[in-house]
């Protein structure tokens, strides 16, 4: 199964290496990154933990459009150049392709993760000569929900283009995020269980105010990531696979 | 059709579209049937919107039967695992273009299980064999329409194949391209490859096809040997050269189809009076060229067969 799997992700990293929007967005997040602490509303004795959260925002918005991007293009225009005609003629399952392309924006996602945060612990360090290891922490989350809202896109994206997948895939990031919000108030509790919460991976508090995320909350985030994604993923490969190229 | 179990099987295919609910359906495809012997060329013919590429989309599980069955080497070809043996080139196909001739087939050869060690070897060896040797570090995005096409090829070859189905394979190449492409079909038959072709240009059909399936409007409309279909029954074709002016007195009643080029003249003429004709030729000092079954051409065939089915497909 990887066998074909690990080809299509290495064509999705291999693509995305060529677009110059990831490069250009990670400059430009850390240029922000560089500028920080600069920021008008620091306060004495915060400016670190502003930092990280300003920081872990960046990089949220940053790897949300990086991931986006991609996954709202990727299918679509390999359906629409017949390029997929290569891929799935072959012995490939459909949800291979679509497990595969998820796999490499999932993969291409943490690494601009990777070097952004890098990046942020650079420039703490250089700041406020403190070693801001908690980002790492947050950086997991933001991948680990991006995985899942990448799911969530590429499902989409299986059949419809990238229009749809945008604006489905944000409202599904607010909805995730503002369920409380936006189903807690009377008359519509009983939605609330239906709707997926995207909170799990909000670990702002424990990276820029605390000491970090607790291993075992950790492990659990990794579960939310694997159920959530799970689902999205197996509702685009239904969806992939009853459609006619 | 051979008594061995054909490398294709294509039953009963049918395929319906609907848009949304409620809307009236269309068939691309109605009943199509057909089978393809092992080691053999066949043809898939047929007008536009004939249904031919919804036919090979649907035998390879790119788009799904409304009904029939499919199978290649005997498995189902709907199914992934069904595929393993088929190489597939679709019509015009295209690459990711920021990769490489190397990186594409090599991206392909592990798709079709292809063992990494082999891969390089086996790259290099498909990039000469299609005309290509020496672009393999070149971009796609520089790649002309018929180098992509051969590359187009490569790719549905990678795996070695043991039944390779070519959707226009010939489209977007010069002539020089055109006949390479037709003699790389006769010798991938010669390695024992089935070949199914999808085409519209009838003269590469006539050259390489050992039998062909003519659709019209989502239906089989002819089906058969090259030879069965196209050789006019009870008529010989004449060549003699040197008779002069006009045709002996004995040949004129019964010869047809006269054209005269130069001193060249053709006609056809009913079987039994060939040695009669022959004999006449001798006597008038003419020089007999050649005496062969009388042949149409595949153009002429195709042209009358869709004018004959119109009307059945006008009336379902």
């Amino acid at each position: 199964m990887m066998s074909r799997v690990w080809p299509i992700a290495a064509g999705v990293i291999a693509d995305s290496i060529r677009r110059k929007i990831v490069y250009v967005l990670l400059v430009f997040a850390a240029l922000l990154a560089l500028a920080i602490p600069a920021l008008p509303s620091y306060g004495l004795g915060v400016e670190s933990a502003v930092f990280r959260e300003v920081a872990m925002a960046l990089a949220y918005l940053t790897v949300l459009v990086i991931a986006l991007s991609l996954a709202a293009n990727r299918v679509p225009s390999e359906v629409e150049r017949r390029t997929v005609y290569n891929v799935v003629g072959k012995a490939v399952a459909r949800w291979e392709y679509i497990v595969g392309t998820w796999l490499g924006i999932f993969l291409v996602a943490g690494g601009s993760l990777a070097a952004f945060t890098v990046v942020e612990i650079a420039v703490g360090y250089l700041t406020y000569g403190e070693v801001m290891w908690q980002l790492w922490h947050g950086a997991v989350a933001i991948w680990l929900e991006m995985g899942v809202l990448s799911a969530v896109a590429v499902a989409v994206s299986s059949i419809t283009g990238p229009v749809v997948v945008v604006t489905a895939t944000l409202s599904v990031l607010f909805l995730g995020h503002g369920r409380s919000a936006l189903l807690g108030g009377e008359g519509a509790l009983a939605l609330a269980p239906f709707v997926p919460s995207l909170e799990a991976f909000n670990v702002v508090n424990p990276v820029a105010h605390g000491s970090g995320v607790p291993p075992l909350y950790m492990l659990s985030m990794f579960a939310v990531f694997a159920g959530l994604s799970g689902i999205a993923l197996a509702v685009g490969a239904v969806l992939f696979g009853r459609r006619d190229l | 059709m051979s008594d061995a179990s054909p490398a294709i099987r294509v039953n009963g295919a049918r395929k319906v579209y609907k848009l949304f609910v409620g809307a009236p359906a269309r068939d691309a495809v109605h009943d199509v049937s057909l089978e393809v012997a092992p080691g053999t060329i066949h043809g898939l013919l047929g007008p536009n919107g004939a249904g031919k590429t919804t036919t090979l989309k649907m035998l390879l599980g790119l788009v799904r039967p409304s009904a029939g069955t499919f199978t290649i080497l005997g498995e189902d070809s709907t199914r992934p695992s069904g595929r393993r043996k088929a190489g597939f080139m679709p019509e015009q196909p295209y690459f990711p273009q920021h990769l490489t001739a190397e990186h594409a087939l090599r991206l392909y050869a592990q798709l079709a299980g292809v063992p990494n060690g082999e891969i390089p070897g086996r790259t290099a060896e498909l990039l000469e064999r299609v005309g290509l040797s020496g672009w393999g570090r070149g971009a796609l995005s520089t790649f002309s329409r018929g180098m992509q096409q051969r590359l187009g090829i490569a790719q549905a070859l990678i795996s070695k194949p043991e039944v390779v189905i070519l959707d226009e394979p010939a489209s977007g190449l010069d002539p020089v391209g055109q006949r390479d492409v037709r003699n790389l079909m006769l010798a991938l038959r010669d390695a024992g490859v089935t070949v199914l072709l999808s085409s519209h240009q009838l003269s590469e059909v006539e050259t390489v096809c050992d039998e062909v399936t003519i659709l019209n409007g989502g239906l089989v409309a002819a089906e058969g040997r090259i030879d069965d279909l196209l050789n006019v029954a009870g008529r010989t074709s004449i060549r003699a050269r040197d008779l002069g002016d006009a045709l002996p007195d004995a040949v004129r009643p019964v010869a047809e189809s006269v054209a005269v080029s130069g001193s060249t003249w053709v006609f056809s003429v009913p079987d039994d009076s060939v040695r009669m004709v022959v004999d006449a030729i001798d006597e008038a000092g003419g020089r007999l060229v050649s005496v062969t079954p009388m042949r149409d051409s595949l153009e002429d065939y195709f042209a009358r067969l869709l004018a004959r089915t119109a009307g059945e497909v006008e009336s379902r």
